[in-house]
């Protein structure tokens, strides 16, 4: 029993135009990632060219050739400052977001307790926090967990800030939506407060994950007993210049899977939610 | 139900209050427990104990400070001198965006400390090498977000510039400028603590000078109160070089937005 | 939870939808002022009855209609809904405000099922209940488009089917249709219209247009500005069901000029602050053409 006549004529105009959608393969749609890609080995075939043709470079570069050799005749000996470096990583990131977005929650949902702690956080991220590295040697000595807690305690405020931000910042409406319907606090949390923080929430973590490899890396320039860092370290002042560059490459790779899981992970919560994550069409 | 939050003197009180007793029920529970508790102040020393080694080295650390200070203020003028030029660049040319935008995404994904060994080995342990890395990594934030801000600017007020007969150089700073300037200053802030952090880390590695080298050097002997003490005067840096930054951005927005 | 057909004529005896309102005041405290929003607010609302409150922006008619949905407590008075006093939010009670809030990453179904889905309610009887109300609406085919890809007449449809889901016995409108342009305005108003013709509940309607009130309502209160009180209660002389011919009648436009009348006379001496807008003219109120 439609109440409407015009609903039809709705219907028909907020179709897409099917033919938009048909060209798989064209230019358009290729060359945001042709382009950068073709450009990016531009730029290897050019440093490549450099080493090369200018010898005296060798003092500060290693050719991309050399760095992929010694990276797959020197593996057996990365692998464990590799996994090293890894571990740290991401079990300190990892501690770090349980830790994180518990708090953060916990400064959403509890006003006081928010005055009280979030200057601090604040505080906490534009101070050189760096700077304590010696201070978790002294605590927890050269291994692994000093380097894995200083990472956590790196990554750790970021994530809090934005956990504490993002679900403080849900629209009024949408609150005051849940309170006409008598929803009790803890469902108005799950059901509104958290998709609406998503965004945010995953920015807090990927700058967090770049907070933990930066914890680790230091830490294993101060502790200087293992890790990727340790060999960059340890390379550059033997001014072995393809070791140097090959423990980056893998310090890069590191980085790069990391960040692809939390990617991944945000992909996932925008499916749950139900994606795509749109915020438009609120009101 | 919103029964009528009170607002006005008594909240703002509280919002005040609140974080600075926080901060001093935590110093009184720490003190207490370490003397209590009987903690070996190699482990953790008393807040009092922190305060009479400060008190007693201040001229000493300040003078380190000035050390670390001048070096991160260098590095952090160059970068953000360079990111502005940078990001004015990007932002007016298309073929320069597509050219560097590779390099740009490289940067991002390299963990730049560590790329700290190489500088210092490749320009010495002298303060070139430090100012130079600090440099390195307080120049992508105001980069990306300067670059950002100008290519957000408000296209309305851009075409009305336009269609006054404006030169692209007037649009650029009577428009682009003044709109991003927010962007070009939170990039900035991020910044003056990446320059420090960037001193620091120099430090660490290898030096001998500087309030880096004064922890990691306390540290390795054990005095871990002369450790912290080094640690307060550096926060106390970072949190001077971002509050002149927080502090030129709000003169610099009443004088350009009148 | 029985079928939405309901004709008006044999609404259910037993209580619910039934409002009474008793010198219900309203001061809010800001800082180290106060304002006194609502000063003396008395009516009642009968069971079945669709009441619309008629006044100038920002006197305060929305605040009264939070007090009487339980998501504002008033300062003094008393108000009484279905025999108990108002202390909190209440199932029975459906809201609609002026944004339809209707959250984005959700479907329309499912933004039609959240006041189930919010209190963990899974009886199939929602599911139901939810397609029947989007199908009243016009929005069949529509249950699985999110809100960025409805227009605004549209998302406030979906708020309406949003409010009924858990058929309560009160409807409270805060002036759910002035932020549509005015032609949707009119579409919503003739969609009202309709679906009262079988829905028939009880019905607080806030609005700035005297248009809009004496179209939908069986009852016009007129209130004043800040400090707000009732000057004026207006019985409707139009019968139901109605349609939006009423509107061509001498009678309504008679009534229609009564009303601006009383608000021109009611506001008196309006308390004007700086950036109050202009006091009212003859022929413009709201969105009036």
């Amino acid at each position: 029993m439609t109440v409407l006549p015009f609903a039809a004529q709705q219907a028909a105009d907020t179709e897409e135009t099917p033919a938009a959608r048909r060209l798989p393969l064209s230019w358009a749609r290729l060359r945001p990632i042709v382009l950068p890609l073709g450009l990016f080995l531009l730029w290897l075939g050019g440093w490549e060219w450099v080493v090369d043709r200018f010898p005296a470079s060798r003092s500060v570069l290693a050719a991309p050739s050399e760095i992929a050799a010694i990276l797959v005749r020197s593996f057996p000996l990365l692998v464990p400052h590799l996994l090293s470096t890894a571990r740290d990583t991401v079990m300190g990131f990892a501690l770090a977001v349980v830790v994180g977005v518990v708090l953060g929650s916990a400064l959403a949902q509890f006003r006081r307790l928010n005055q009280a702690l979030f200057p601090h956080l604040v505080l906490f991220q534009i101070v050189p926090k760096i700077a304590l590295a010696p201070l978790f040697i002294i605590w927890l000595g050269v291994g692994s967990e000093s380097r894995l807690v200083f990472a956590l305690f790196l990554s750790f405020f970021p994530i809090a800030a934005a956990t504490a931000t993002g679900l403080a910042a849900t629209r009024p409406e949408a609150l005051r939506l849940c309170a006409a319907l008598t929803a009790p606090p803890w469902r108005t949390f799950f059901a509104v407060r958290v998709p609406f923080a998503i965004p945010a929430l995953f920015a807090g973590l990927k700058m967090g994950m770049t907070m933990a490899l930066i914890g680790t890396i230091v830490g294993e320039f101060v502790t200087g007993q293992e890790g990727l860092g340790y060999v960059v370290m340890f390379a550059a002042a033997g001014a072995d210049n393809a070791l140097t560059f090959a423990a980056l490459t893998l310090l890069c790779a590191v980085g790069l899977v990391v960040y692809g899981a939390v990617v991944l992970a945000e992909i996932f919560a925008q499916r749950w939610y139900g994606a795509p994550f749109v915020t438009e069409g609120f009101n | 139900m919103t029964g009528g939050r009170q607002t006005g003197r008594h909240e703002r009180l509280l919002a005040f209050a609140l974080p600075v007793a926080t901060a001093i029920v935590v110093a009184l529970v720490w003190q207490a427990t370490v003397t209590l508790a009987d903690i070996r102040e190699i482990l953790l020393p008393t807040p009092g104990a922190i305060a009479e080694n400060l008190a007693r080295t201040l001229p000493s650390l300040l003078n380190q400070a000035l050390v670390t200070g001048r070096e991160a203020l260098a590095g952090f003028a160059l970068a953000v001198v360079a990111g502005f030029i940078g990001a004015a660049a990007i932002s007016s040319s298309k073929l320069l965006r597509e050219i560097f935008y590779p390099a740009i995404v490289a940067m991002q994904l390299i963990p730049k400390v560590a790329l700290a060994p190489l500088f210092l080995v490749f320009l010495g342990i002298g303060a070139e090498a430090r100012i130079t890395f600090a440099a390195l990594l307080s120049f992508f934030p105001v980069l990306i977000s300067t670059a950002v801000g100008l290519h957000n600017t408000d296209l309305t007020a851009v075409r009305l510039c336009r269609s006054l007969g404006a030169s692209g150089w007037q649009i650029f700073w009577s428009v682009r400028v003044p709109f991003a300037l927010p962007a070009f200053f939170s990039g900035a802030r991020i910044s003056s603590t990446m320059a420090v952090t960037g001193v620091v880390i120099a430090e660490f590695i290898s030096s001998t000078d500087g309030l880096g080298f004064v922890i990691v050097d306390q540290g390795a002997h054990a005095r871990t109160a002369a450790v912290f003490a080094a640690i307060t005067v550096l926060c106390a840096l970072g949190l001077a070089l971002y509050g002149v930054v927080a502090g030129i951005e709000k003169l610099s927005v009443r004088w350009y937005r009148g | 939870m029985d079928t939405i057909a309901m004709p008006l004529a044999e609404a259910p005896g037993g209580d619910g939808g039934f409002i009474r309102v008793r010198n219900a005041r309203k001061v809010y405290a800001t800082g180290d002022k106060s304002v006194e929003a609502l000063s003396d607010v008395s009516f009642d609302v009968a069971r079945g009855e669709f009441v619309a409150i008629l006044g100038p922006s920002g006197c305060g008619k929305s605040t009264l209609l939070m007090m009487c949905g339980g998501l504002e407590t008033s300062t003094g008075g008393a108000i009484e809904v279905a025999g108990s006093p108002m202390a909190g939010p209440r199932t029975s009670i459906g809201i609609m405000f002026q944004d339809p809030t209707l959250l984005p990453w959700k479907t329309v179904l499912q933004n039609v099922m959240f006041p189930a889905h919010i209190l963990r309610r899974r009886d199939v009887k929602y599911s139901d209940r939810a397609h029947r109300l989007i199908d009243m609406v016009g929005l069949h085919g529509f249950e699985n488009k999110r809100p960025h890809e409805l227009s605004g007449g549209m998302r406030q449809r979906v708020a309406i089917c949003r409010a009924l889901l858990n058929d309560p016995d009160i409807l409270l409108m805060d002036e759910p249709f002035s932020a549509l342009d005015a032609i949707t305005r009119d579409e919503m108003n003739e969609a009202l219209l309709d679906i009262w013709r079988s829905y028939a509940k009880t019905a607080l309607f806030v609005t700035h247009s005297i248009r809009e009130a004496v179209l939908l309502a069986d009852r016009v209160l007129v209130m004043t500005r800040r400090p707000a009180t009732v000057v004026a209660d207006i019985r409707v002389p139009f019968g139901r069901p109605r349609d939006m011919s009423v509107a061509e009648t001498p009678e309504f436009a008679k009534l229609c000029a009564q009303l601006r009348g009383m608000i021109e006379h009611g506001t008196g001496k309006p308390a004007r602050r700086p950036g109050d807008g202009p006091v009212l003219q003859p022929g413009r109120l709201g969105g009036e053409e």
